[in-house]
């Protein structure tokens, strides 16, 4: 998106913002049950020095996680499409892997890996792996076969045509699955954090939560979207570096 | 239309189903537990099952938690009534939660740390330097500090892991060197299991921690809008507790035959421990002494836990009262 079209969501996010303040003074409703924007954000102010080094433990969470995901991701997809049998065999127990819900694996890699980081890590990976991975196959899929014949035609080896062709071609298809993957890695580690930590949003959610402090728990809300909107952004980023050339061959 | 009139007639038949439930004119209330089922809660169950409930014209429907507390859906009014702890009223009650606590479950904390003997806890002295798993709550460390003192030790020396939901046994074989239980229910597993392990009891250290744990917890809606309602809640869960503290074998055995997914063993020697320690020390079952509340407040303010409490609608003895009577 341009940055002279951001106004318009900019300005909705605003009113919706502006009607949640006036509904919560109307309504009288209790700072327990709906915090008002106003509190959420003077709260914010309070407790930054407090959640920051929580927000610090869960960047370290995410970065390590999610590294290790397009790492794995992208080497399992190149596995699978240089060998066709094995990916037949292994992409049932891909799409299985998928369906086993964060909040009852977590508890269990804690038990067997114990509850230092390794788990979380591994819960950040295994969640988003999975989109790195299958849109990286798509991506290797989409070449354009009239290149690749022409390719084959000249005599390229499969190493060749792998790395010059298919591999910049699927650029763009990788970074859909990154992005995807990155939207909700905050909220995994969130989740793992939840469910066993020393520090991070999470147990910093859980201690406002038992203590019935609403407004914290909105302001870990808030911590944690931006996070995602900043990591997402960061992979957008990179995708415009990585794809630069495809923005300027029209041009050539 | 056709899809309309079909919406209709299931609409039309929920009606009628739910009809035919309150037809006898019982009032639906609903109860929320704080935690699994376990021993705590047998005089509910035996008011529900013995037909306490109903002779006071009250079907109890018993909810199990899931992530959301008990304390803010009973203030919220979606629950009549909860299962709490005091520590949670108090802290609740600062944070303007409208809950009340109606009656003591168990007049004496019976919470304290548990540790496998081969980690060379004895005292809570021994607690630097050592992992605790915590469950989640600002009052920990403030906990840990109060048993500490009397020994001198020093609470910000222990490292402290939230384990959540993780199996405490689990949990300790692993990386936590401690962690804090209720004896009425996870001491009775260890002593199942026959783990080896060492119990260090918060109150033999630290007085001051004695706190009402469980106790029941209503709303200030539900006592000024039905307070006959509350009444005849208390009156048979009163009836329910008399008859577990009486009848720990018996009492047992309605627990298991409602929750046959707990541990029978479990149940039966837990109630047995438990049975009298409902009432101990205390004129009548679910009595709350003012000055109890008063000096945990006060512990809780000192510790800045808490901003400030006005204690005094934390709690009321006015429905065992009654019950009583």
């Amino acid at each position: 998106m341009r940055i002279e079209n951001m106004w318009k969501p900019v300005l909705a996010l605003l009113i919706a913002i502006t009607l949640w303040e006036i509904a919560v003074k109307l309504l009288q409703i209790e700072v327990w049950v709906l915090p008002a924007p106003s509190v959420i954000a003077k709260e914010m102010f309070i407790v930054f020095p407090a959640i920051f080094p929580h927000m610090l433990a869960t960047i370290k969470l995410v970065f390590i996680g999610f590294s290790s995901a397009i790492v794995l991701g992208i080497s399992v997809a190149t596995m699978l499409h240089i060998l066709p049998t094995a990916r037949e065999i292994v992409m049932p127990f891909l799409v299985i892997s998928q369906n086993i819900p964060t909040i009852v694996l977590a508890p269990l890699l804690m038990i067997w890996f114990g509850l230092g980081d390794f788990p979380k890590y591994l819960i950040i990976a295994t969640t988003a792996f999975f989109p790195i991975a299958i849109a990286t196959l798509d991506g290797f899929r989409q070449t354009e076969r009239d290149l690749m014949h022409y390719m084959q035609m000249m005599g390229a080896t499969k190493k060749q045509i792998f790395l010059r062709l298919q591999l910049p071609d699927a650029i763009p298809s990788i970074f859909s699955g990154i992005k995807i993957a990155a939207t909700y890695s905050v909220m995994t580690a969130v989740v793992a954090e939840w469910l066993g930590a020393q520090k991070g949003i999470g147990v910093f959610m859980t201690l406002s939560a038992s203590s019935y402090r609403t407004p914290r728990v909105f302001v870990a809300i808030v911590i944690t979207i931006i996070l995602s909107l900043a990591f997402f952004g960061l992979f957008l980023a990179l995708e415009k570096w990585f794809t630069r050339w495809k923005r300027n061959e029209g041009v050539q | 239309m056709r899809i309309v009139l079909k919406y209709l007639a299931l609409l039309s038949l929920v009606f009628l189903l739910t009809g035919c439930q309150t037809k006898e004119g019982n009032e639906k209330v609903q109860l929320f537990l704080d935690w699994t089922p376990n021993t705590n809660h047998t005089g509910i169950y035996v008011a529900k099952e013995k037909g306490f409930f109903e002779e006071v014209g009250l079907d109890v429907e018993i909810m199990l938690p899931g992530e959301v507390c008990a304390e803010q859906i009973v203030g919220s009014g979606k629950g009549q009534f909860g299962i709490s702890f005091q520590n949670q009223v108090t802290q609740a009650r600062s944070e303007d939660l409208p809950i009340v606590s109606i009656a003591a479950i168990i007049q004496k904390n019976t919470g304290g740390y548990y540790t496998p003997k081969a980690k060379g806890i004895k005292t809570p002295k021994d607690f630097e330097g050592h992992k605790y798993g915590a469950y989640g709550s600002e009052l920990e460390k403030a906990s840990l500090q109060a048993v500490m003192n009397k020994e001198g030790g020093d609470a910000s020396k222990i490292e402290t892991v939230q384990v959540g939901n993780t199996d405490y046994f689990v949990a300790l074989e692993r990386d936590i060197d401690f962690v804090s239980i209720f004896y009425a229910w996870t001491g009775i597993e260890g002593e199942i299991r026959d783990a080896d392990m060492h119990f260090i009891k918060t109150t033999d250290f630290a007085p001051e921690l004695d706190t009402y744990s469980p106790l029941i917890i209503t709303n200030d809606k539900m006592i000024e809008d039905n307070p006959d309602t509350v009444q005849a809640f208390i009156n048979a869960v009163y009836k329910g507790y008399e008859f577990a503290i009486d009848n720990p074998q018996k009492s047992a055995d309605i627990l298991i035959a409602a929750e046959p997914d707990l541990q029978p063993e479990l149940v039966r020697r837990s109630q047995e421990w438990l049975s009298p320690h409902y009432k101990e020390g205390a004129e009548a079952w679910g009595v709350q002494e003012a000055s109890r509340w008063e000096n945990f407040a006060e512990f809780m303010v000192k510790h800045q836990i808490i901003g400030e409490v006005d204690i005094q609608q934390a709690f009321t003895n006015e429905f065992i009262a009654n019950a009583m009577k």
